[in-house]
């Protein structure tokens, strides 16, 4: 994310050229990783590379720079993300036995301290599912209103209420938390 | 954590809480800091088919970088082929959907186009012949008699039965119930211009009618198998002299089956 793409890259890789390939990988796909991440996707890293794989040979039609770029890669991993959703929701889950996740056990009072330091996933995972979403295209793919709303296939208005909604959920979640925690 | 991120990252998280007025909740700008810092600092290794897609570009971008002829010379066909692949067919491990889902509406619209033809198709032979209705009720009759009554050689007479007993009960059970009612059902009868062939098939069955006329209440049920000839009628004849004992049974043994069903199930379920 500290690195951004050069000119010259840009428009390589927008006219379709695989020598902008390589830094359009090396700049955006942390972001998509990290999206991936942040929406508990089981296999991430294996979901970036796919959508990569499907995105690079096609750059050569997107337009409106590096905003546009971005726009597409991600509308590219939320349909990719929409996809696994669904294709998860007929798998069964096999998870080999985990005493962790038993839940005839109760957690240690070490569990719970660690648990409670580093579980924004588990609190994002307690909203709504668009206003999730939301969030996560906002601040961890960082875009903006109007692309974000391009991608859900709404208006800017609709995401501007469902931020502020999950922004207030969020701080109700982690106010609580914490109280909890104190 | 706030220092480690660059200005303008910041800046959208400062734009997002002052959008939605939450500016001054430093709990939620914490979590919202801990929510970036997912976003790990260096892409993913990358796997071999992604590799090997990156490696084009940067064989391409170096042989450029050195030597602008040869480079464009071998890195343009690369290019070319990957458009086509793209364009063209479809990646490896991807299948086109399209077919699948043809196929499937095609298959959708023969079975409805067949379960709907042979609809028409039996609603038609059912509406114009009686012959077959008379046979799918007596099937349907069958079926559902079967199980109760093992009554295979009662249809024999069947026949015979329906002339004589529905037109006997009538008179011979209003005469049981009471007097008044007799002169009532005998001033119908002999208006019917058939009045003495009436009493001349009364007197000719002598066994069921008297056996109707005992019970007083029968008649009616009497009757009842009697329109519809055959599913009621093998219990009468079935019984013979008996057909006042038999005629209760018919109630009697429908009521039993769902009883006997309903313990089989109580036993299961526990």
């Amino acid at each position: 994310m500290a690195q951004q793409l050069s000119d010259d890259e840009l428009s390589a890789a927008l006219a379709g050229d695989p020598s902008g390939f390589s830094a359009v990988y090396t700049v955006i796909s942390p972001a998509v990783l990290g999206y991936f991440r942040a929406r508990g996707v089981d296999d991430a890293e294996a979901l970036t590379q796919d959508v990569f794989v499907d995105v690079l040979p096609k750059l050569a039609g997107v337009s409106g720079g590096h905003a546009g770029l971005r726009t597409f890669i991600f509308s590219v991993a939320h349909a990719r993300l929409v996809d696994y959703r669904r294709r998860a929701e007929r798998t069964p889950h096999l998870a080999e036995y985990d005493p962790l996740n038993d839940a005839r056990y109760s957690a240690s009072a070490e569990d719970e301290v660690l648990g409670s330091l580093g579980g924004i996933s588990d609190t994002l995972a307690r909203l709504n599912e668009e206003q999730r979403e939301v969030l996560v295209l906002r601040i961890v793919a960082d875009l903006s209103i109007e692309q974000v709303a391009g991608i859900m296939d709404k208006t800017p208005g609709a995401i501007k209420q469902l931020q502020r909604r999950g922004l207030s959920a969020l701080r109700e979640l982690v106010t609580e938390k914490d109280h909890a925690a104190s | 954590m706030t220092g480690t991120r660059d200005p303008q990252q910041d800046g959208t998280i400062q734009a997002m809480l002052g959008d939605s007025g939450l500016e001054s909740a430093a709990e939620l700008r914490s979590a919202l800091e801990q929510l970036r810092a997912v976003v790990p600092d260096a892409a993913p290794a990358p796997r071999a088919d992604l590799a090997a897609l990156l490696a084009a570009g940067t064989a391409g971008a170096t042989g450029l970088a050195a030597a602008p002829d040869a480079a464009t010379t071998t890195a343009l066909p690369t290019v070319a082929s990957a458009k086509n692949d793209a364009d063209e067919s479809l990646p490896a491990g991807v299948t086109s959907l399209a077919g699948r889902r043809g196929r499937k509406r095609r298959l959708a619209i023969v079975g409805g186009a067949v379960v709907g033809a042979m609809t028409l198709g039996a609603g038609a032979v059912a509406a114009s012949s009686e012959d077959f209705r008379h046979s799918v009720s007596h099937t349907v009759g069958v079926i559902f008699q079967a199980p109760g009554h093992g009554g295979t050689p009662a249809p024999e007479r069947v026949q015979p039965s329906p002339s004589t007993i529905p037109a006997l009960p009538a008179p011979v059970a209003t005469p049981g119930h009471g007097t008044p009612g007799a002169d009532l059902s005998g001033a119908s009868t002999p208006s019917s211009s058939s009045t003495p062939g009436a009493p001349a098939a009364g007197h000719a069955p002598p066994a069921t009618p008297p056996a109707v006329g005992r019970d007083g209440i029968l008649p009616t049920p009497g009757q009842r198998p009697g329109a519809p000839g055959l599913p009621g009628s093998p219990d009468l004849p079935g019984g013979g002299g008996n057909a006042g004992k038999d005629l209760p049974r018919v109630p009697g043994h429908i009521t039993p089956t769902l009883p006997g069903v309903v313990p089989t199930k109580a036993p299961g379920q526990p």
